[in-house]
């Protein structure tokens, strides 16, 4: 029953808060489903702030803090909702064409792989209850529990002596566990691994609709078959490591972004403020799952930013393009603040030195080694074919494949939401090549030991996008 | 304008590819996750909660203790399931703390070093020891 309640409470403070940046449009079951998705991570997230927020300063009031959370919420949604008019939703811009033969056999290859994955996530998680893998028990279990074993001396477990658990890392996962602890009243190991499984499946669930909502059934039912079926996805979504819960989040901001570069012309600005709004507050919530996720959210901005800087004069004047930047990016801007404001106090009044940066003169020495330049392209490329442990054909070949045959003619990319998620994308594995040079740690070990988890991050929001590109072929009945 | 016939065959094409190659996977998927002993025994909780249960009704509910455990290769998981297992205590790897865990889960009881005394042997390797020149201060 307490659990419930605690589920209950992150869920309905998720959907409130996404239920106030969504336009106003038309219901139907692919915007249900996005926003439900969607409020399960956000609630996550907003509920593990809170309560992180909460041990900071008001000890174990957990029961206050999250009733305070959901009535600022509510305000916050009737306050966003006198604001916005309704607008009209846009037509889906093309699916992936099929004749309706082939029906069947997408729907029947869908409920296989999503009855296949549910059924080996589930399996795992009954085998392994304390997580699969070192870093789940050493790392973010123990963080867990130290937030709420730890009464007050809870702050103990960030401590010097034991650099190994990485005390600078990110909260997300390990405060919504120990806030779920909190109404049970013990520590059970079941919290992080379902917690877990909802990640997966709301990432599978958000890719799926959001495409069936902004493309068509048939490019919403193959990304869900290509995410569902990717073996490595299912096993890390079981392991209560945090690679499947970031890749959620960097999902999310990505769909969110493409869902609020909608309407700006035709329906004007401040319909699309809201989506990015979510969009700033969703890559927050990525940098509060992993330091990754900092990445991500710098990549973000920094992508956005070039977007609108490299749009031709003669396309869009300069005052308007300065007007649209400071209409997208300042409430993608407003909407990080909260969650970023959490991590700075984290990290200046918590969390110990992160271990992969060493004296300067090191990285230098590091930098200037092209054999470690080397070492990484090989593996990034060897990663790239050998990533999800797909059987016999890997997922990406696959991908590539249905790229060379479904080819339309003009390739290009133009839409500026698809030309900033590719940037974003790009940046982040740029940035993680660049930590990978300076590792202080063996090269070679480190990149065995987590280049596939780092791809994996970039995994669901990847699938996503592809689908989005190669759906965008049939003819366009243009916007309304 | 429509769909040509040969890019709808193609992109077809390219589906039912798409499609076989995901269920071979989600098919091993199903098997190796039904076939017995696929997965390894979970042993974190016998190595973990289980085994230091008793020791942790002998212990104060925060603070730092030491640790003193086995050498070779599960010296590193069996420390930090002493550290798992005993949160929010905080486990230091080192004897230089008034109270020292001593976890020894597969060899005979070591000699004890000579700054640390015996308070309690719990059974099974866990032992519960003092260092003598920490106590005082």
């Amino acid at each position: 029953m307490a659990i419930a309640l605690a589920a209950v409470v992150s869920l309905v403070s998720g959907y409130v808060l996404v239920a106030a940046g969504w336009p106003r449009s038309h219901a139907s079951l692919s915007v249900w489903l996005m926003k439900l998705s969607l409020a399960a991570g956000f609630g996550l997230g907003t509920s593990s702030a809170a309560y992180f927020a909460g041990r900071m300063v008001a000890g174990d009031h957990f029961l206050a803090i999250d009733l305070f959370l959901l009535t600022a919420l509510v305000v916050l949604y009737i306050l966003a909702r006198r604001r916005t008019g309704p607008t009209a939703s846009p037509d889906p811009v093309g699916d992936i064409a099929a004749s309706p033969g082939l029906s069947p056999l997408l729907i029947g290859s869908f409920v296989i792989a999503i009855a296949a994955a549910l059924y080996d996530t589930v399996a795992r998680a009954l085998a392994h209850p304390h997580g699969d893998g070192w870093d789940a028990f050493a790392i973010w279990n123990l963080h867990a529990r130290f937030l709420f074993r730890g009464g007050s001396h809870w702050r103990d477990g960030f401590n010097a002596l034991i650099p190994w658990s990485h005390p600078d890392y990110p909260l997300l996962v390990p405060a919504a566990t120990a806030r779920f602890w909190s109404y049970l009243g013990h520590d059970s190991p079941a919290v992080p691994a379902i917690i877990g499984l909802v990640c997966t499946f709301s990432a599978v669930t958000l890719s799926m609709s959001s495409l069936w909502y902004l493309r068509g059934r048939n490019a919403s039912l193959l990304a869900g078959i290509t995410l569902s079926a990717t073996p490595f996805f299912a096993q890390q979504g079981a392991a209560q490591y945090e690679d499947v819960p970031l890749s959620f989040f960097i999902l999310a901001t990505i769909v969110l972004l493409h869902f609020g570069f909608q309407h700006p012309s035709e329906s004007g600005p401040r319909h699309s403020r809201g989506p990015w709004a979510l969009a700033g507050l969703s890559a927050s919530f990525a940098a509060w799952t992993k330091n990754e996720g900092l990445l991500f959210l710098i990549a973000m901005f920094a992508a956005y930013a070039w977007v609108f800087r490299r749009t031709k004069e003669s396309e869009v004047e300069s005052s308007t393009r300065t007007q649209r930047s400071r209409d997208l990016l300042i409430p993608a801007l407003l909407g990080a603040s909260p969650i970023l404001a959490v991590i700075a106090w984290f990290k200046h009044s918590l969390a110990t030195a992160g271990d992969l940066f060493s004296s300067s003169a090191v990285i230098l020495e590091k930098v200037l080694t092209p054999s470690r330049y080397w070492a990484i392209v090989r593996r990034y490329f060897r990663e790239f074919f050998r990533f999800g442990d797909w059987w016999i054909i890997p997922g990406t070949v696959l991908l590539i494949q249905f790229y060379l045959l479904a080819q339309r003619r003009d390739r290009s990319l133009r839409h500026p939401a698809q030309i900033a998620s590719i940037a974003i994308l790009a940046l982040t594995l740029a940035g993680y090549f660049t930590i990978y040079l300076i590792t202080p740690r063996d090269i070679y070990w480190h990149l065995r030991f987590s280049l596939n988890r780092l791809f994996l991050q970039l995994w669901p929001a990847s699938v996503f996008l592809f689908f989005l590109f190669v759906a965008r072929k049939s003819p366009l009945p243009s916007s309304k | 304008m429509p769909v040509s016939s040969a890019r709808l065959t193609r992109t077809e094409a390219a589906i039912v590819i798409l499609i076989v190659g995901s269920l071979l996977s989600s098919v091993r998927m199903t098997f190796k996750a039904s076939r017995p002993g696929h997965s390894e025994p979970d042993v974190i909780a016998e190595r973990s909660d289980e085994r230091f249960a008793r020791l942790k009704t002998r212990l104060p509910a925060q603070g730092i203790v030491g640790y003193i455990g086995e050498a070779g290769d599960s010296a590193t998981p069996d420390y930090y399931l002493t550290q798992y297992a005993l949160a929010p205590l905080v486990v230091d790897d080192s004897t230089d703390h008034a109270l020292v865990v001593g976890n020894f889960p597969s060899s005979q009881l070591p000699k004890i070093p000579q700054n640390l005394r015996l308070v309690d042997d719990l059974g099974d390797g866990v032992l519960l020891l003092a260092n003598a020149s920490k106590e005082a201060k």
